[in-house]
């Protein structure tokens, strides 16, 4: 995101205030991992974010997510924590437009798509989706095409690719994440690595500007865990993570936050602090 | 029951077929893109369903289920079904192209006339749900086996015995596909009643 | 159970474009399907072992496939000898010796020469059309099959259904299997009791609900990705040259077996 471009509300005080309580928050312990400088975050709306959200799912008494909220900033590389069933999936199903808050608001690039005084249509996520790949827990729910090639062209060609763009980008994409030759294979006799990686690069092929990774390591074997540690840092300038294997946060993440009681908050144990008073926590790692 | 290729008769196979094709039409005409996905993995659910066996006395039966899949989807169980037949024909030649018509039309008209006669029933909570559901089962196929059983008796009069045998011996299914379809009724009302009221077209 | 054995191989049947195969094998069964004299229904038979041949196809799976398929026939073969007028070849009963409530009269049949040869047509018929529906159909994978199926100008719908059932069905069928597994761990072993077909019931219930939820998830991923109630296909490469050639010479082959059953009596040859 260049510093030309004008936010339509930097004159907006309260704004502003907002965003930094959130950067402070974020930064906690690595002040600046981001290329940017912290007075352009200031002034640039985040390019998704989620505001003093409240969720209830319908036929459930107690609420899942009670005033919490999020953003979203290129360059930023985050770790989600929390318990299972704190929200953390809830969280960024609410942030793609696959769920409905009860209240609360989602923002695109500081543009209300869901807020108390506007009615949202599902049209209204389509640019949002378009910049903001999501990889879900389960690849089996996101590979439905008969082959590989026919998957990872899937997003291209409902963005308006012809035939011919959306193969070539399609191909590039498997290239570049190492499974190049792999477009004809059939999609139910990859192995649970080799989907996980065909969906990510499905997710890659629409070209996103962030990413929003949900348990990406269950089930994979430490090969291609590593596999997709490397890719992640080549490819993916900013992303959130959800996830328990903390080792693998460490690897890919340099902010951290938590869900707990219905709401975001800096993570206090961190996969970093984990991960050196942990007798097995030999990774190699680089601070700042 | 699917008869298998090289038995019927040209009329038979022809007949079956242009039935077949008018009713693959109208369910895929009714059967929007945006359900398409959908109806693609109920029916793979039901496929899969169909591969249980249950025991009836020394004997086994593969469970069927088409009258709650054509409660669940209406017309567009007819291309469900083709898709289904299609299938087990690709990979264990049962059932074939040319008769392909003839067990389309044999197994997916009764549950087109379930739809509509407990739909109402077993979607809405209704103290008769077991009752339909098990009515829903044991009809729909009593109604196949009748439809497969005059398919082969039209084809000619050496066929008549084979097909009255045919009829006789899926008395006992129906009871089966009866009391199953109702059970699996009540689980999916306990654990997921909204699935019973799943529309997969836009006019019903 | 729901792996395609005869798909793999390196045959010029498997290489050959699906299209060309699917309506050979479509034109081959129809023909088949109308013989009415044995001797060109076991020339279609000859023809369909040949393709079989052809595709160097693994022969015990064949042969085990053709024994399921055959399961019908033989049931057939128990009514249909005894089914039809004509010169008697084996006579069940009368049975003289017992008494009436025991053996009655319509116990006793008589196999005629027209009823054992109507069943042998069959026989032959229908194991030359699965065949060459192997040979032809089986030896290309099914997701080729159902992109043939679309770019042969049936409906993409009816296509489109073809594969994602195919895809889902291997969600689907290893969860059965989780499930199965589940229950026989627990000790569950089938009988004709309630308990039996309640167990059965929820396990099909439950495939079918987590099917529901999973449907559910796979819109979701196709919303992220910008689904917008429209399918785009790519275009596939086309295959080889001399498949057209191909499917033209197998359609020949049976038109003319078909020309054969029904000239045949007019030339008055046995």
């Amino acid at each position: 995101m260049s510093t030309a471009t004008t936010p339509p509300n930097s004159g907006q005080p309260h704004n502003c205030a907002h965003a930094h309580a959130h950067d402070h928050a974020h930064g906690h312990g690595h002040p600046h991992p981001h290329p940017h400088s912290h007075s352009d975050d200031d002034a640039t709306p985040p390019l998704a974010a989620v505001q003093d959200i409240h969720f209830t799912y319908s036929g459930s008494a107690e609420p899942v997510l009670r005033g919490a909220s999020l953003a979203l900033r290129p360059g930023r590389r985050i770790g989600l924590l929390g318990h299972n069933g704190s929200g953390k999936s809830t969280l960024l199903h609410l942030l793609m437009g696959l769920l409905r808050p009860q209240s609360g608001r989602v923002l695109h690039r500081g543009v209300p798509l869901v807020s108390e005084t506007r009615k949202t249509r599902e049209a209204d996520f389509v640019p949002l989706r378009r910049e903001v790949g999501f990889l879900f827990q389960n690849s089996d729910d996101q590979l439905f095409c008969p082959t590989v090639l026919e998957d990872v062209a899937f997003g291209p060609l409902n963005h308006g690719a012809s035939p011919a763009e959306a193969r070539a980008v399609a191909e590039a994409t498997l290239e570049r994440l190492g499974f190049a030759g792999f477009g004809s294979r059939v999609t139910h006799r990859l192995s649970g690595g080799e989907k996980k990686m065909i969906a990510l690069a499905a997710v890659l092929a629409m070209q996103p500007q962030a990413l929003l990774l949900d348990e990406p390591t269950n089930d994979l074997d430490p090969h291609t865990r590593d596999r997709l540690i490397a890719i992640l840092a080549a490819h993916s300038p900013t992303h959130l993570i959800i996830s328990h294997d903390w080792d693998f946060l460490a690897h890919t993440c340099d902010s951290f936050l938590t869900v707990q009681d219905g709401a975001v908050r800096t993570a206090t144990h961190t996969p970093h602090t984990h991960v050196h008073t942990h007798t097995g926590g030999d990774v190699h790692h680089h601070h700042g | 029951m699917h008869i298998s290729e090289g038995v019927l008769s040209p009329a038979v196979l022809g007949a079956g077929a242009a039935l077949a094709a008018l009713g693959v039409a109208t369910g895929l005409k009714r059967l929007d893109y945006d359900r398409l996905m959908t109806v693609a993995i109920l029916s793979s659910a039901f496929f899969v369903a169909s591969l249980i066996h249950v025991p009836i006395g020394p004997a086994s039966a593969h469970l069927v289920l088409n009258g709650l899949l054509g409660v669940m989807l209406g017309w567009a169980a007819v291309p469900a079904i083709f898709v289904a037949l299609a299938l087990q024909a690709l990979l264990f030649q049962f059932g074939g192209l040319t008769v392909l018509g003839v067990n389309t039309f044999t197994m997916a008209l009764p549950p087109v006339l379930c739809f509509y006669a407990f739909r109402p029933m077993l979607s809405g909570p209704s103290r008769l749900r077991g009752g339909a559901a098990f009515a829903c089962g044991f009809l729909s196929v009593g109604a196949s086996a009748l439809l497969t059983a005059a398919a082969l008796a039209l084809s000619g009069e050496e066929f008549s015995a084979a097909a009255r045998a045919l009829l006789l011996a899926h008395v006992p299914v129906m009871f089966a596909e009866g009391v199953v379809t109702a059970l699996v009724v009540s689980f999916i009302a306990r654990v997921r009643p909204e699935m019973l009221a799943f529309t997969s077209t836009a006019h019903g | 159970m729901l792996d395609e054995p005869f798909s793999r191989g390196a045959s010029r049947l498997h290489l050959a474009d699906p299209r060309c195969k699917l309506v050979a094998a479509l034109a081959f069964a129809v023909c088949a399907a109308l013989l009415r004299s044995p001797g060109p229904a076991a020339l279609a038979l000859l023809t369909g072992a040949a393709l079989c041949l052809w595709a160097r196809l693994p022969l015990p799976r064949l042969l085990r496939r053709l024994a399921a398929v055959n399961v019908f026939v033989a049931f057939l073969w128990l009514f249909l000898p005894f089914s039809l007028p004509g010169a008697p070849l084996l006579r069940i009963g009368p049975f003289p010796g017992l008494p009436d409530w025991l053996a009655p009269n319509w116990l006793s049949l008589t196999a005629t020469d027209a009823g054992v040869a109507q069943a042998l047509l069959v026989t032959l018929k229908s194991n030359a059309i699965v065949l060459a529906f192997i040979a032809l159909a089986g030896t290309s994978d099914i997701t080729a099959v159902g992109h043939a199926v679309a770019r042969l100008g049936l409906p993409d719908k009816l296509a489109l259904l073809l594969l994602f059932t195919w895809r889902q069905l291997h969600v689907v069928a290893q969860e059965y299997h989780r499930l199965r597994t589940a229950a026989k761990v627990r000790g569950f072993t089938p009988g004709t009791d309630l308990h039996t077909y309640r167990t059965y019931a929820n396990m099909a219930g439950m495939v079918l609900v987590r099917s529901f939820d999973r449907a559910e998830r796979v819109g979701q991923a196709m919303r992220l990705r910008g689904f917008a109630g429209r399918f785009h296909m790519l275009a596939e490469p086309a295959g080889r040259p001399g498949d057209r050639l191909l499917a033209a010479v197998i359609i020949l082959c049976a038109a003319a077996l078909l020309a054969a059953d029904i000239l045949q009596p007019l030339a008055g040859l046995p």
